[in-house]
């Protein structure tokens, strides 16, 4: 999210002492931003919760929420959201050799082929995921 | 020479709607103005049943239930989002941007890369492409060598009636050919010509952009206004209009206040907001401007750190510029909504009235109501005379506050699919 809190900016504005430098000075820019690990690029990028259980083969479960970046080109083997017929879902996309499907990673779930009929929008490719957990 | 690309989002409102519903898709949608008052945005299909910009809802009922079109409220949050984001991207492409309405910005292009010399349909392109892919929004680029022509080649790139695949770009054109082609489009199309103007250059025989480009400068100036005779000199590639930089500090007005006491309820905050939007307003009719965008915010008290903390400020750009207390209100209550958590101890609101402008120079645009606002004009300034007379306060709005509290009425109101934890789109794993 383009607005999600940055934490602690350091400006990187030293005061002129005449001691020794503090040896924390060197490290004041490195605190970690889950943005910067999560979101490569920020405009282009969408949030989205799971709800079931097809996609647990790719570590995709319940609850967590999606890192979705439109800018990736959908390739094969990616995980994407996709539109299919009036659902959101999150699928593994298969192309290859003239085929195009969305797999789960469930072996409950059946592969959907998308014939020249159907209406799919690929949406976007998933990048990320990340869960809060109660404490 | 200077040469602006300006950059339009097709059915803006609509197309946010469509890119987030997989449920809409292929179906006609309708987004409403405030308080689900008219059709301020038609989806493509909507467009192509006829159903016209501007119609009012309770005109329209009926027949959306019959035909099956959706009608959605406005949903400020996300539009301002995604325009945000469109901005973003533009920005990639020229460092000389101007914002100049919640869907169109103009971008000067005289400093485009090298490789793209002569090619600017190609960058064109580029933008759309860029803007499809990333953000799933179709937008139209119009290219000319001042902002009145690169507007006209955004019409023509819309309308398919120049260039390719959205995109226009009048400065490859020969002169012949954009004369043909101006000889084809009607002088309202022109940007900045109204209703009004329309119809005395009507009545001067020039009803073509042709024949407004060739017409006599100098009589139109005494028989209209300064205004047109730059509108010409525009259309005959003198640029006239430079872009606007971003608006200098001075051109905001700011009305906020920390409350007496703590305050948690939403009704409570709408009051406090309708009461900053009066007072600015009041300011903003007093030194003739119109505002642009309105910035509400709320925020919970940083020296009280027992209490959980929020803050929140949405800045949302208006589809058309005003100085009309009633509007403005509307605008940012419906922000105010959407930026609303229960459980706070809130301590401070305020608003913010950017991107002013002076009231002549106002550029009309496809909503333009021109009788409406001369109405909305005469209701403003008796308020004013009212209230300068009687005390502020003395005549006011119902929403800002007679004690009872206000609901703007948003009867189908999508989720705030970018900017809120709580309203964020699932997907199925099925």
């Amino acid at each position: 999210m383009k607005d999600a809190p940055k934490h602690a900016l350091p400006l990187g504005v030293d005061k002129v002492s005449a001691g020794f430098p503090s040896p924390a000075a060197d490290y004041e820019d490195n605190r970690l931003d889950i943005n910067d690990y999560l979101v490569r690029n920020p405009v282009a990028t969408f949030f989205f919760p799971v709800q079931g259980d097809s996609m647990q083969g790719a570590e995709i479960f319940d609850g967590d929420i999606l890192v979705v970046d439109r800018s990736v080109e959908p390739a094969h083997g990616h995980i994407v959201v996709a539109f299919v017929s009036g659902e959101r879902l999150v699928k593994r996309l298969h192309k290859r050799d003239g085929r195009v499907a969305l797999v789960a990673e469930n072996p409950k779930y059946p592969t959907i082929d998308v014939t020249e009929a159907m209406e799919v929008v690929v949406w976007g490719v998933v990048v990320g995921k990340f869960k809060r957990v109660p404490a | 020479m200077p040469i602006f690309a300006l950059v339009d989002a097709n059915n803006f409102y609509a197309s946010c709607e469509k890119l987030f519903d997989p449920m809409i898709s292929g179906k006609p949608v309708v987004v409403l103005s405030n308080n689900d008052g008219v059709v301020v945005s038609r989806s493509a299909e909507a467009r192509a049943m006829g159903v016209p910009m501007g119609v009012a809802w309770h005109q329209l009922r009926e027949r959306a239930k019959r035909e099956g079109i959706i009608a959605f409220s406005s949903n400020y949050a996300l539009y301002a989002d995604m325009s945000n984001r469109v901005v973003e991207v533009l920005s990639q492409f020229s460092p000389d941007i101007e914002v100049y309405s919640i869907d169109e910005s103009f971008l000067e292009l005289s400093g485009f890369p090298e490789e793209y010399s002569g090619r600017l349909a190609e960058y064109g392109q580029q933008i759309r492409q860029r803007v499809a892919r990333w953000l799933g929004l179709a937008v139209c680029v119009g290219i000319g060598t001042t902002k009145t022509l690169a507007k006209l080649a955004n019409h023509c790139a819309k309308k398919a009636l120049a260039g390719q695949d959205g995109v226009c770009d009048f400065t490859v054109m020969s002169e012949r050919d954009l004369s043909e082609l101006f000889g084809k489009i009607e002088v309202g199309e022109v940007w900045g010509v109204g209703r009004k103007i329309t119809a005395r250059l009507e009545e001067m025989h020039i009803r073509t952009v042709r024949d407004l480009r060739d017409a006599d400068a100098e009589t139109l100036r005494s028989r209209f206004s300064v205004v047109l005779e730059r509108t010409i000199q525009e259309l005959r590639g003198v640029s006239c209009l430079d872009m606007e930089e971003l608006a200098p500090a001075n051109k905001q007005i700011m009305s906020s206040r920390s409350f007496g006491q703590y305050v948690y309820e939403l009704p409570a905050l709408q009051e406090a907001v309708s009461s900053y939007i009066a007072k600015a307003a009041e300011k903003l009719r007093a030194q003739q401007s119109v505002a642009g965008a309105v910035q509400v915010y709320i925020r919970t008290s940083p020296f009280n750190p027992k209490e959980p903390q929020y803050q929140k400020s949405v800045t949302v750009p208006l589809p058309e510029h005003t100085s009309d207390t009633r509007e403005l209100t509307g605008y940012a209550l419906g922000v105010l909504n959407s930026i609303y958590r229960p459980g706070f101890a809130y301590q401070k609101a305020g608003v913010m009235l950017s991107e002013l402008q002076p009231k002549h120079v106002r550029q009309g645009s496809l909503f333009t109501d021109s009788e409406g606002a001369a109405r909305s004009g005469t209701l403003m300034s008796t308020m004013d005379s009212i209230n300068r007379k009687f005390g502020r306060g003395a005549m006011q709005l119902l929403a800002a506050g007679t004690g009872k509290s206000w609901q703007m009425r948003r009867g189908n109101l999508s989720p705030a699919y970018t900017t809120s934890w709580d309203e964020l789109a699932t997907v199925l794993a099925k």
